[in-house]
């Protein structure tokens, strides 16, 4: 409680209440998230993380509890007002049109305009393709075609256009579900350094894994849920694998 | 890394194959029918073509993100009955120029009606598209017939009918060029040496080709329909306003097919309701001949022109053979499967 | 593997290909259709007269126009006309004015034409009189029919039946049929087509002049004899004590006779069907309809070639702007006579 103290955080969530007909998906849940820091979310299927991460980004409108983004409570009526004030998820199948570029699909919905022959207004295809390469040169992303489309392209990549298309938009608050799933080791490994990346850039992070290595390689704190509740939240360095596996599985383990 | 010549290949043979082979046709015809290859035989094509083109416009928005409306036909005839209905209504003596615009107001502004429609059940209560259109196909078809008493409207005012059938130039070999008009002095039998350039359906379907074009590829509109029919999911958590688009969507395919009533109108001086009957299943072929996933996310404006030319090629090229036109019917439908079996060729050599 | 299938898909691509080119260059199938005419003789060179004439008929597969066909073949074979008989697939004068631009476009002298719209092919049929093609209407016409006073003057001829005569004669049988005096009911296909509009205008008049007799409606059943049965079922329910149905064509009868006939009616209701192919004359000795009307498109056909001919000698005296041929109207008792049997229309 002392850190809260010290600084305000990015994100604080309060007694967050979600329920889908007579099944509660999440459950009063509180939790904050301070800027420069990296929080794992962890927990079983149908555990309620990614049901809490669609309320903090928009998608699901809460039904109970409040949501602060650096101080300010705040409603999302939508995900685009979510994206407006700061907070970019980057989804388990990355919310992509796999028929558009990259550089279409980092400016979706916000496309940079020009005027064309005199009074149209024409989408500025230089400007998002220059501007899409400077940030993808700052991520140190390499696509060698900008202009093919993203269904072409691996998985690794496609995460980065997602990651991209995040800190393009000065993410204040950054949502990450599964990133790392099917992805091969070494693009695994880009993707994780993309996290530290935004970590040195202050940008906060929720990172949602089912692989633990992943989130003690780049989590400086961990919240465990189980059956839509908050059941623990431990700093890295306090904890070990074999303990929050037994937090996502049930109390029953550590009892045996 | 060996797959990757024949993706090549086969990518660059699924965007040209169409014109390949509208090529060949052309071709073909040239050789083996008479009269084919003249300047007004090709020119009667794109004239006569206009119409089906100009509905194809909208459609193929439409089927790019992921839609379908298969109301444009009946559409097109509640605004040709629409327009007749205004244009006749006009005191005698009204100049041309008012008429004619009249006729393109009113039939547009009572063609974006079912367009609305639509678009706002399609967007706001989600049902589908291929059900709420369909339902449209029937109103639309009915209320044409209601409001002409179901009897077609002959349009007989004086100099309607060049606006649907005059050519922008007319070529006389003694006195060269006249522009709009036949050149003055000209009559009876030495009309007939007279060339006409450029139909004016012809014209008014290439400014609404280039217009077309222009809004999907270089608009906001244009790209967010591709990204709506790529992933409707995607564009609207990267906060494009996908109900609007829809909303919108609609209403331009409701809008050229309200324009092609309005240049039947013209063309055939006359409003009927059933007049874009026969041309809906046209209409989407032309979309899906040249290139556009009925899935969404796939198709250009170019695409559409060439599927419409092959369709208007065959149907001209098969009379001028003198072929049994009921063989229209199989070569159409024979090219419809043949431009999917090549989309499906680059999706699996690709993968 | 990826290359078998490649090969596979290659090889469906060349047989596609194959298949719609061969499709363009074999001879039409001999289908019902009156075969494009044997166009082999090569088009422009023609017969002895050297001309080239077109017969645009109203849709294809259509018995009626089958025998128009046949007519103007056997003439054109007399007379030495290379003939081009072609028409749309379906009734529409979009795809109509297609054909009329391709015979420009082939360069014929003469045009003959079963119009699929009065007011629409008025502007198609204008540009091919333009381009020097002289134009002559066969069945139905375009403008009001009228080629001397009317708002169209440019065809030669209007060669076909008068329908108003047509409906008038076939309501009058009807009358007859049913004693003189009850309510009739008229099973119409499309408004606006000339001819059937025609019919029903006969038929009205008729009604109208004799005392006692109703007409109790029109409906329209675009062409579709499901769609007349559905209409005649409900008129049947409204006007338990109809005497008569005039169909104005074949699918309108045929449908009107289905009701009839699921109504236990047969016999009772009277039906008269305009139109004579060889389906009404089986449906007539059935007992499901109860008079033919027949024209006499054979005759149709002959006459447009024949002017055709004098058009190109010059000899415009001997063309009459307006060319009736007559009815024959059939019943089971004269269905056997000579006269009757070459008044039905041949499908081949």
């Amino acid at each position: 409680m002392d850190e809260q103290r010290r600084e305000h955080p990015a994100l604080q969530v309060v007694g967050l209440t979600k329920r889908f007909g007579g099944l509660t998906a999440v459950d009063n849940v509180d939790m904050e998230v301070y800027p420069g820091e990296v929080v794992g979310l962890i927990g079983d299927n149908g555990a309620g993380k990614s049901t809490l991460i669609k309320m903090i980004s928009g998608v699901y409108r809460p039904d109970g509890g409040k949501i602060f983004l650096e101080g300010q409570e705040t409603t999302f009526v939508s995900p685009l007002e979510a994206r407006r004030l700061g907070v970019e998820t980057i989804y388990q199948d990355l919310a992509l049109c796999e028929n558009l570029d990259a550089t279409a699909n980092i400016f979706l919905g916000r496309e940079p305009m020009r005027r064309s022959l005199g009074l149209l207004k024409a989408v500025d295809r230089k400007h998002m393709l220059a501007e899409s390469r400077s940030v993808l040169d700052r991520l140190d992303i390499h696509i060698p075609d900008l202009s093919r489309p993203i269904r072409e392209m691996s998985g690794g990549q496609r995460q980065a256009v997602a990651i991209a298309r995040a800190v393009y938009w000065n993410a204040r608050l950054m949502i990450m579900d599964e990133p790392t799933a099917a992805l091969g080791v070494p693009e695994q490994r880009k993707v994780l350094h993309l996290v530290h990346t935004l970590r040195e850039q202050n940008v906060p992070v929720i990172i949602i894994s089912h692989n633990l290595q992943d989130v003690f390689a780049v989590a400086d704190r961990v919240v465990v849920m189980r059956r839509g509740k908050k059941v623990a939240e431990r700093p890295i360095q306090e904890t070990t694998m074999d303990e929050l596996v037994s937090l996502m599985v049930g109390g029953s383990l550590l009892e045996e | 890394m060996s797959g990757n010549n024949p993706a090549h290949l086969m990518r660059t043979l699924s965007r040209i194959w169409a014109w390949l082979f509208l090529l060949a046709l052309v071709i073909f015809f040239s050789l083996t029918g008479e009269g084919f290859f003249s300047l007004f035989n090709l020119q009667a094509i794109g004239a006569n073509v206009a119409i089906l083109l100009i509905m194809a416009l909208g459609q193929t928005f439409v089927i790019i993100s992921a839609g379908i409306d298969l109301s444009t036909g009946f559409v097109m005839g509640l605004a040709s009955v629409a327009g007749a209905m205004a244009m006749t209504a006009l005191p005698p003596g009204t100049p041309l120029p008012l008429i004619a615009l009249t006729g393109l107001a009113v039939g547009l502004g009572v063609g974006l009606i079912p367009g609305l429609v639509n678009g706002l059940i399609i967007a706001k209560l989600k049902v589908p598209a291929f059900i709420v259109t369909l339902g449209m196909f029937g109103i639309a078809r009915g209320a044409g017939f209601l409001l002409s008493g179901g009897m077609p409207l002959p349009v007989s005012i004086q100099g309607l009918g060049r606006i649907g059938n005059g050519y922008l130039f007319y070529y006389y070999p003694s006195q060269g060029l006249s522009f709009l008009n036949p050149p003055a002095g000209v009559t009876g039998v030495e009309l007939r040496q007279v060339t006409g350039i450029l139909p004016h359906p012809l014209t008014f379907a290439v400014i609404l080709v280039l217009a077309a074009h222009w809004l999907l590829k270089h608009s906001r509109f244009g790209l967010h329909t591709y990204a709506i029919g790529g992933n409707q999911e995607a564009a609207i958590r990267a906060g494009i306003p996908v109900d609007r688009r829809t909303v919108a969507l609609y209403m331009l395919s409701a809008g050229t097919a309200a324009l092609a009533g309005v240049l039947y109108n013209m063309r055939f001086t006359n409003g009927a309701a059933n007049s874009g009957e026969a041309l809906l299943l046209d209409s989407i072929a032309a979309v899906v001949i040249g290139g556009a996933s009925l899935f969404g996310g796939e198709g250009t404006i170019i695409g559409t022109v060439i599927g419409a030319l092959i369709i208007a090629v065959i149907q001209n090229g098969l009379v001028i053979l003198g072929i049994n036109p009921f063989w229209q019917f199989v070569a159409v439908g024979v090219v419809i499967i043949l431009a999917v079996l090549v989309d499906q060729a680059k999706e699996q050599v690709a993968s | 593997m990826r290359t078998r299938q490649r090969s596979w898909l290659v090889l469906a691509l060349i047989t596609a290909i194959a298949l719609v080119l061969s499709a363009c260059a074999a001879p039409p199938a001999p289908s019902a259709a009156p075969a494009p005419a044997e166009p082999q003789a090569a088009p422009s060179e023609g017969g002895d007269q050297g001309i080239t004439m077109a017969l645009v008929i109203g849709v294809q597969g259509d018995a009626f126009y089958i025998t128009m066909a046949k007519g103007a073949q056997d003439k054109a074979e007399e007379l030495g006309v290379n003939l081009i008989v072609d028409g749309p697939p379906e009734w529409d004068a979009v795809k109509q004015t297609a054909i009329v631009d391709a015979m420009i476009a082939r360069g014929v002298d003469v045009m003959a034409i079963a119009a699929n719209d009065k007011q629409a092919m008025i502007e198609p049929l204008q540009r091919a009189n333009d381009a020097g093609i002289k134009i002559i209407s066969v069945d139905t016409f375009i403008g009001d029919g009228d080629y001397v006073n009317g708002p169209v003057t440019f065809p030669l001829s209007y060669i076909g039946s008068d329908n108003v005569e047509g409906g008038k004669i076939a309501c009058e049988a009807l009358i007859e049929a049913i004693g003189g005096q009850g309510k009739l009911y008229i099973q119409n296909t499309v408004p606006g087509v000339s001819t059937t509009d025609q019919r029903e205008q006969g038929c009205k008049e008729e009604i109208d002049a004799v005392d006692g007799v109703e007409l109790v409606g029109v409906d329209y059943n675009d062409d579709n004899s499901s769609k007349a049965a559905e209409q005649t079922t409900a008129v049947l329910q409204r006007e338990p004590d109809l005497g008569g149905i005039f169909g104005t064509n074949l699918f309108s009868a045929r449908g009107a006779a289905q009701a009839v006939s699921n109504a236990g009616l047969t016999g009772v209701v009277k039906i008269a069907n305009f139109d004579a192919p060889e389906s009404a004359i089986e449906d007539l000795r059935n007992n499901v309809v109860d008079l033919v009307i027949a024209q006499l498109p054979y005759q149709m056909g002959q006459v447009a070639v024949e002017y055709a001919v004098k058009a190109m000698e010059g000899d415009m005296d001997a063309i009459q702007p307006r060319f009736r041929t007559g009815y024959v109207i059939i019943t089971r008792d004269n269905v056997d006579t000579e006269e009757a049997q070459k008044a039905i229309y041949k499908s081949e």
